[in-house]
């Protein structure tokens, strides 16, 4: 039986037995090589799931939605290990509980499907371990190492030009598991931190505020940068603040639901060397 | 233009170390570059990095923060939850390409008015070697110009 058809099955169970409330899976998207959100509430519309390798949207940013879990009845959702780590950062910042969340893990390698062993967080442990050994790259390498070989000039000027094309439509923030703020800074008017127009100053500042707030917490998943209609590679910004705090503070996001986040924790030793 | 470059330089210092050396540096009447314009916080953890892009977007040339020691915070910890966010904030900059030279951090308490003076001056010049931050202040400039479609 295919992965596929397993979900489908453990679903079905679950609706049917009152377990879960809702599946938040993938459905059919509008072309052969799309997937889109599904949300079902009926065992009759199992069917309608579709799990295969262009499933790669991180769903958990759908279950901090108001209201949804307020009635603390569970709801499963299908993830991959980066929704996983999602679901622990949430879950640190007590943003949802995760008893409440039932996960279809699943993992794509090359063009094959994996199922995860697991339904709770705490029994990813390993998967999401061996993610920090394996030492992920950024989603671009090269890219990424050729802005860090630039000079503060050169690497200014690529920005810029990058960050001309944003047009402020805040998809990346609305993709984000992560930006869950009920107002987020760029929203707020007194003070106005960051320009409304979408000049290229205010494009830096938002994209810099944006990167700053998800430092320690972004889980490279991608949604951002899939969702940016004007494509800046905001997965490199995100993947060098990751490394950042991975190598200054040997924080790995998300790998535990008790983790401290990083920016609201510190160490008496923690390195000052930039500290005049 | 032949007049040598003056730099527009901010200071966010905290008010129970860095702002009472500033003080002591005063009292001292020890000389020191008028290039800084000092603002005063409870602590180096009210220092947001929000502060540091609006000194730039004001068209400052540099930024300083500054606060207590690590262990001498009249709130204990202020100062090593700062620390952390200046290490990420810093790295983020600088892959920017907002150069780091340009927003520097110290330690100085009340009782070190002589490293006061000395960094405010050792900042003042290192800057003005700098120059203008052009990069940024033609970003400031392009939203002033009316919008064009």
């Amino acid at each position: 039986m295919s992965i596929e058809e397993q979900y489908r099955t453990r679903a079905k169970e679950l609706l049917s037995g009152g377990a879960v409330k809702m599946v938040i899976g993938y459905g059919k998207g509008t072309t052969a090589n799309r997937r889109r959100p599904l949300f079902i509430s009926s065992p009759d519309e199992v069917e309608r799931l579709v799990l295969d390798d262009v499933c790669i949207t991180n769903l958990s940013g759908y279950l901090v939605s108001e209201g949804l879990l307020s009635d603390e009845k569970r709801v499963a959702v299908f993830l991959r290990p980066e929704g996983i780590r999602a679901i622990n950062i949430l879950a640190a910042e007590s943003q949802l509980d995760a008893d409440q969340i039932v996960i279809f893990g699943f993992d794509v390698n090359g063009n094959e499907v994996q199922a995860l062993k697991g339904i709770h967080v705490e029994e990813f442990a390993d998967v999401i371990g061996s993610i920090k050994e394996a030492a992920p790259e950024a989603a671009e390498e090269e890219l990424f190492e050729k802005i860090e070989k630039m000079s503060p000039q050169e690497r200014f000027s690529f920005w810029q030009e990058e960050f001309a094309k944003c047009i402020k439509c805040y998809a990346c923030r609305q993709a984000c598991p992560m930006c869950y703020c009920r107002r987020c800074i760029v929203d707020s008017n007194q003070p106005q931190w960051v320009n409304t127009s979408s000049h290229t100053l205010g494009n830096f500042e938002w994209n810099i505020v944006r990167a700053f707030h998800l430092s320690g917490r972004c889980v490279e998943c991608g949604n951002c940068d899939r969702a940016c209609p004007v494509n800046i590679p905001l997965r490199l910004i995100n993947h060098r603040m990751a490394e950042e705090v991975l190598g200054a503070f040997d924080h790995f996001s998300g790998m535990s639901k008790t983790q401290e986040p990083v920016l609201a924790s510190f160490k008496k030793d923690d390195s000052e060397t930039f500290i005049l | 233009m032949s007049e040598t470059f003056e730099p527009k330089i901010i200071a966010f210092v905290c008010t129970y170390c860095t702002y009472a050396g500033a003080d002591l540096a005063g009292t001292s009447r020890l000389k020191y570059a008028p290039n800084v314009r000092i603002i005063r916080l409870p602590c180096t953890g009210r220092i947001s990095p929000m502060f540091i892009l609006k000194a730039l977007q004001k068209g400052a040339d540099g930024v300083l923060i500054s606060g207590c020691h690590p262990g001498d915070c009249h709130f204990t910890h202020g100062n090593y939850h700062a620390r952390r966010r200046w290490m990420v904030f810093r790295a983020l900059l600088d892959f920017i390409g907002i150069p780091p030279e340009r927003v520097k951090y110290s330690w100085i308490s009340a009782a070190e008015g002589v490293k006061f003076a000395e960094f405010i001056n050792s900042v003042t010049e290192d800057i003005r070697t700098l120059g203008p931050f052009e990069q940024y202040s033609q970003l400031i400039e392009q939203t002033q110009a009316p919008a064009s479609l």
